[in-house]
C-alpha cells in the first residue's frame, strides 16, 4: 500500500512537470503524438467507415418517404430557379466585365483545397476539436484554414503524419480576426460554448461608428495572421452599442457552416503569409 | 498489490487491458459522435477507469488511469499530463473503495460513477474555462455537467456488469497460471 502511494505521488509530480513543460512548448510532443496516431488513426478510420455506412443505410430508409413528398415541392422549385438562374447568369456576365475593369481578377476563393473526412471528435462536450484523416503526408500543415459548406470551420492546430487536429471556430477558446464584407471594418469573431448552443458566435471589438449592421456578411479579415482573407464566416445579427462605454459595439454571428453535422471538410493548402512573426 | 503483479507478469493480460482501453476510446470518439440523437454522450473512458479501479484495487486503477490518460492527452492536443493527472488519482481513490466491493452490488458503483463524472467535469471547467475568465458555472452545470452525468450513470448500469465479467475472466486466467506454476 505504501509503494502504491509513492508511485501515485511520483506520477503526479511527473504529470505536473509535464503539463508545465508541454504547455510552454507543445512541439516536444509531436513524435509521441505521431506514434499514437499510427496506431489509432487506422482504427478510427475503420470504425468511422463502418459506423457511417450503417447509419447511412438506416437513415436512407427513413428519408425515402419524405423524399417523395419533397420531390413534388422541388419540381416546382426547379422551375422557379431556372428562371432565376437565367437572370443571374446575365448578371454574372456583367460582374465579370466589371471585375476585369477593376482588375479584381485575383479575387479570393481561388485557393487550393484538399478534401478530408472527420474521423473523431474530442470526447465530451467541453471542446469543439476534431480530427481529420489527412496529415503531413498529404501536405497538411499547421495553421491551414478549414472550410465546409461555404463557410469557415476552423484551423489546423496540430499535424501528425496521417492525421491533423482542427480547432473549430465555435470552440470556446477560438478567436478569428474578421471584417464586414461591405465596409471592411474589422472585428473579432470568438467562439463561446454558451452561445453556440443557441447557434451563434460572438462578434466584438467594433467601434461605435463602424458600418456593420444586422445581416452583413462577416468574412475573415486581411489583417489576420493565420486566416486567409475573404473566407465567409457567417452573418451578423443583434448588433448593439455597448452600454458600458458607449464607444464600442458588439453582437453575434450566425455561422454558415453546419457544425452539428460535419462529416467532410476542405482544407485550404495555401498558408497565410503574414511576414515574420507578429502577434495579433 | 496483486493487480500490479498480475499486470506486469502476464503479457496477455496487458494486451487484453490495452485493447479494452483502445476500444473504449474508439467508441467514445468515433461511434458516439456519429449518433445524431445524442447531444451529450457518456464518458466511457471514465467508467472504464473507475470500474477497474473499484473492482481490482488502487494499483490497477492507477495503471488504467495512466494509460487512458496518456491516450487522451496525446489525442486531444492539449498539454501532456492534464487528463493523466486526474485519471491516476481517480483510479487510486476508487481503488480505496474496493474495501466495500461485493460482486453483484450495483448501487455503490452508480454513486461512484456520478461522483467521478461530477469531479471530472468540475476539473475540466476550472482548469480550462474558469482559468480563462468564463464564469457562470450554473449554465455549464445545467447544460453540460448534469446531462453528461446522467448519461454516464445510465451507461454505467449497463457497462459495469460487462466490465465485471471481463475482470472475473482475467482473474481466472491469473489463478490458472498461478496453479500451473506451483
Amino acid at each position: 500500500m505504501k509503494n502504491t502511494r509513492y508511485f501515485l505521488i511520483g506520477l503526479s509530480i511527473l504529470c505536473i512537470c509535464l503539463i508545465g513543460i508541454t504547455s510552454l512548448k507543445g512541439s516536444l510532443l509531436n513524435p509521441l503524438r505521431n506514434a499514437v496516431g499510427y496506431v489509432l488513426v487506422p482504427v478510427q478510420s475503420g470504425v468511422n467507415a463502418v459506423g457511417g455506412s450503417i447509419y447511412k443505410e438506416v437513415s436512407s430508409m427513413k428519408k425515402l418517404k419524405s423524399a417523395l413528398a419533397e420531390n413534388e415541392q422541388l419540381k416546382a422549385r426547379v422551375d422557379e430557379l431556372t428562371e432565376e438562374n437565367t437572370r443571374l447568369r446575365a448578371e454574372q456576365l456583367e460582374l465579370e466585365r466589371l471585375r476585369d475593369l477593376y482588375e479584381l481578377d485575383t479575387q479570393y476563393m481561388q485557393y487550393n483545397k484538399v478534401g478530408a473526412r472527420i474521423i473523431a471528435k474530442e470526447s465530451g462536450s467541453w471542446f469543439s476539436v476534431f480530427r481529420i484523416d489527412k496529415g503531413a503526408d498529404d501536405g497538411i500543415r499547421e495553421n491551414m484554414n478549414v472550410i465546409a459548406g461555404g463557410g469557415l470551420v476552423g484551423i489546423v492546430t496540430d499535424v501528425g503524419a496521417n492525421y491533423a487536429t482542427v480547432r473549430s471556430i465555435i470552440d470556446d477558446s477560438s478567436q478569428v480576426s474578421a471584417m464586414a464584407q461591405q465596409s471592411c471594418d474589422t472585428c473579432i469573431v470568438s467562439g463561446d460554448l454558451k452561445l453556440f448552443n443557441e447557434g451563434r458566435l460572438r462578434l466584438g471589438y467594433m467601434e461605435k461608428d463602424d458600418d456593420i449592421k444586422d445581416g452583413d456578411m462577416i468574412v475573415t479579415s486581411n489583417i489576420s495572421g493565420k486566416f486567409l482573407p475573404g473566407i465567409l464566416i457567417g452573418y451578423a445579427t443583434g448588433i448593439t452599442v455597448d452600454y458600458s462605454d458607449n464607444l464600442t459595439k458588439s453582437g453575434y454571428v450566425i455561422p454558415v457552416a453546419q457544425f452539428d453535422r460535419l462529416q467532410e471538410v476542405l482544407v485550404i493548402t495555401d498558408l497565410k503569409d503574414a511576414g515574420p512573426d507578429w502577434n495579433e | 498489490m496483486r493487480g500490479l503483479i498480475g499486470m506486469n507478469s502476464s503479457l496477455k493480460q496487458i494486451i487484453i487491458n490495452l485493447c479494452l482501453i483502445i476500444l473504449a476510446y474508439t467508441v467514445q470518439t468515433c461511434v458516439f459522435p456519429l449518433m445524431p440523437f445524442l447531444s451529450v454522450y457518456p464518458n466511457l473512458m471514465l467508467i472504464l477507469i473507475f470500474s477497474f479501479g473499484f473492482i481490482r484495487g488502487s494499483n490497477s486503477g492507477i495503471w488504467y488511469g495512466l494509460v487512458a490518460g496518456i491516450l487522451m492527452d496525446l489525442s486531444s492536443g492539449g498539454p501532456l499530463g492534464f487528463h493523466t493527472l486526474f485519471f491516476i488519482w481517480m483510479g487510486y481513490i476508487n481503488g480505496i473503495c474496493t474495501k466495500y466491493y461485493y460482486e453483484d452490488y450495483i448501487t455503490l458503483p452508480l454513486v461512484l460513477s456520478a461522483l467521478n463524472e461530477l469531479a471530472y467535469n468540475f476539473y475540466l471547467y476550472v482548469f480550462s474555462f474558469l482559468i480563462r475568465g468564463r464564469t457562470g458555472f450554473g449554465y455549464y452545470l445545467m447544460n453540460i455537467i448534469i446531462p453528461e452525468t446522467v448519461f454516464t450513470v445510465v451507461t454505467t448500469l449497463v457497462v459495469y456488469r460487462l466490465f465485471l465479467f471481463i475482470s472475473r475472466k482475467l482473474e481466472e486466467m491469473e489463478k490458472r497460471r498461478d496453479t500451473t506454476i506451483v
